[in-house]
């Protein structure tokens, strides 16, 4: 493949690829219903994988923003189709590279120097593409690095998409866009965060260091000294991808201990920290002598006391049981709004019941077993009748958290980890903690 | 008496210098080269010796920034290993980075003046990136990454000549944070120009364009 030459180039070409995706899927409907007619049978996993093909290719043209804007937003209402999942999580590995004048050019700007000037050697052509970026392997005193730089006006560009997307966005899943406003702001915000790498190596630098003595768990050094907004140097490390690891068929116990890493890592974060990595995505780890090895802080979110006890409130299994704690939870949520009918409220309350039922199980038992195919099918399922469910179709208003985006999108990533490496977990029941989170940003 | 021939360069440097200022300042060419060489301590003889004509004094300016450039680019560590089209991305990278000093001149030469648009001031340059561009167009052919398309091939450097000044262009009109559009432009224009006179489009508009042209001529026939 050529360097850069598949990226939609201006503005005008993204909305076009854009409105392309919309009219493939029209066309995608209409093949659908018109077989529907025909036969009488709905090929509803059909549609959502001839669907996942183009609206992945567009996005993925397109760079990481949008397509992690539709990712998140279909975490969010837990509407995400199995076809559209597995082509999200493609999307990570497939960026064209930049060319190696530009990277010179990036230093040059950045450094005063060039690449060859800071480091020993330093790799032209890019190792692999990042969402927003590439990365270089390079050395220095005999020291392996992997240096990643990004891609010029991705702020600018993720802005543009963002305005281009929304409208389309909103269709697809069906949304308003006035309720929706805080949960937009609060993608839209994060995104534009990643592409500050200085940030990136103040939360890696912070979250790292807060995160001493956990088992199996290991992190790369970052270098201060030779990074920049653009241009993040850390260790190279030689390893796996979550997913290609698993292809090698690791035995049961590796697996439950990759699995329990990973566990521990995140409720580490979670609830000690409150403050976590929320990008879980396979290519985001490595497994290397089976240590598992924590990548790109690009994506963390910190949420404070309140929210923190509102939202893993619901993790509690006495709600399962006892509608009334339910409600009153929903309603200190705002997943209720006072001005909600009785119907309505007792219709949200079924609906929240059947979703915890699913969402919240692994936190009900001492030990999951996330392999099988079980689990996750239920989550699909549990998506598909969401989604079919004229109630949440048209009910109205701005309801939950927008905080909650990115804690939805971490255990939805989470689980899916868990179940891509069939790992059974000690998840030592409900590990919601009471005491003050030990460190804030 | 032969010497007093040869350019001399100091002098062409300091007379060069005490243009651009002038321009800087007033916006516009001085008079007459009788005022500018009194008010800047010059003997007319020596301005006549080295330029003749203010035209031709910026002309030399210009190409000298293209030259330098260039000069720059081919001496770095890295030019050897680079194809045809990193050769000209890091010669048009360079140039950007370099006339950076040279902003205001160029606004009050190039802000929007088209592309396409040719003044005698502007002929060093052309000739001097002419030059640059061949080779590089040269170095191409030879590692086939550029098709060698006969007497096509030589209209070539024009078109990236074209391409440059629609560069400059865009860049003075750019006023993203340290230019990135303007490296976003490079970057993507130059891998559609590499891939186009790479692959077989042209060959093939050239074919159509003979067909019809075929097409036309049988008619009227």
């Amino acid at each position: 493949m050529t360097e850069q030459g598949q990226i939609t180039s201006s503005r005008v070409g993204r909305i076009a690829a854009l409105a392309g995706t919309g009219a493939l899927m029209g066309i995608n409907y209409l093949k659908h219903y018109g077989r529907r007619m025909v036969t009488g049978e709905t090929g509803q996993e059909a549609l959502h994988l001839s669907n996942a093909a183009a609206v992945y290719k567009t996005f993925s043209e397109l760079k990481g923003g949008p397509l992690k804007l539709a990712q998140m937003l279909s975490i969010d209402k837990n509407v995400l189709p199995r076809a559209y999942s597995d082509q999200f999580a493609m999307a990570q590995h497939s960026v064209p590279p930049l060319s190696y004048p530009l990277v010179v050019k990036t230093f040059r700007r950045e450094f005063g120097r060039e690449p060859t000037e800071l480091f020993d050697t330093f790799e032209q052509k890019a190792a692999h593409g990042a969402s927003i970026g590439q990365v270089h392997r390079a050395t220095r005193c005999g020291h392996l690095h992997a240096v990643k730089v990004q891609y010029p006006g991705v702020a600018k560009s993720l802005r543009s998409d963002l305005r281009v997307i929304k409208p389309l966005a909103l269709q697809m899943f069906g949304l308003k866009e006035n309720d929706f406003r805080d949960y937009f702001h609060e993608v839209e915000q994060k995104l534009l965060e990643e592409t500050d790498y200085t940030l990136e190596l103040k939360n890696a630098e912070m979250l790292v260091s807060a995160s001493p003595g956990l088992d199996n768990i290991r992190f790369p050094s970052y270098y201060a000294g030779l990074s920049s907004a653009h241009i993040l140097t850390m260790d190279w490390v030689d390893g796996l991808t979550l997913d290609k690891y698993v292809q090698t068929k690791p035995g049961q116990a590796e697996r439950d201990r990759i699995g329990q890493a990973l566990w521990d890592f995140y409720g580490h974060q979670v609830h000690t920290l409150r403050v976590f990595h929320a990008d879980p995505h396979p290519g985001n780890f490595l497994v290397k002598n089976g240590l598992l090895w924590v990548l790109d802080f690009g994506c963390t979110k910190a949420i404070d006391d309140g929210f923190y006890r509102k939202q893993f409130r619901f993790l509690d299994p006495e709600l399962l049981e006892n509608q009334g704690a339910l409600e009153k939870a929903l309603e200190g949520f705002n997943v209720i709004l006072s001005a909600d009918t009785d119907a309505e409220r007792r219709e949200m309350v079924t609906i929240c019941a059947q979703t915890l039922s699913v969402l919240a199980k692994p936190f009900h038992a001492d030990e999951f077993d996330f392999g099988g195919a079980e689990f996750m099918n239920s989550m699909w399922k549990l998506g598909e009748r969401n989604r079919d469910n004229p109630f949440l179709r048209e009910v109205k208003g701005r309801r939950g958290s927008p905080d909650s985006v990115y804690v939805n999108r971490t255990y939805f990533g989470l689980y899916s980890l868990l179940s891509r490496l069939g790992a059974k977990v000690k998840t030592r029941g409900l590990t919601v903690c009471q005491n003050e989170p030990k460190h804030r940003i | 008496m032969e010497t007093e021939i040869l350019p001399n360069l100091e002098m062409r440097n300091q007379l060069i210098e005490a243009y651009i200022r002038y321009l800087g300042e007033h916006g516009q060419p001085p008079v007459t080269v009788t005022r500018f060489c009194k008010d800047n301590g010059f003997d007319e003889g020596s301005f006549f010796k080295e330029f003749g004509s203010f035209d031709a004094l910026e002309a030399a300016f210009w190409g000298g920034l293209v030259s330098r450039v260039a000069d720059a680019v081919k001496a770095g560590a890295e030019w050897n290993g680079f194809a045809a089209r990193e050769r000209y991305l890091a010669f048009l990278y360079a140039f950007v980075e370099h006339s950076l000093g040279n902003r205001s001149m160029l606004l009050l030469r190039l802000k929007g003046v088209s592309p396409f648009t040719r003044f005698p001031a502007l002929r060093k340059m052309e000739a001097r990136f002419k030059e640059f561009a061949d080779m590089v167009v040269s170095h191409g052919v030879s590692t086939g990454e550029i098709a060698d398309r006969g007497l096509l091939r030589s209209f070539y450097p024009d078109a990236l000549y074209i391409h440059f000044r629609g560069v400059m262009q865009f860049n003075l009109q750019d006023d993203s944070e340290g230019y990135e559009r303007t490296d976003e432009f490079v970057e993507k224009t130059v891998t559609f120009a590499f891939e186009l006179i790479r692959s077989q489009a042209i060959d093939s508009a050239f074919d159509l364009g003979k067909f019809l042209f075929r097409g036309a001529v049988e008619g009227e026939a």
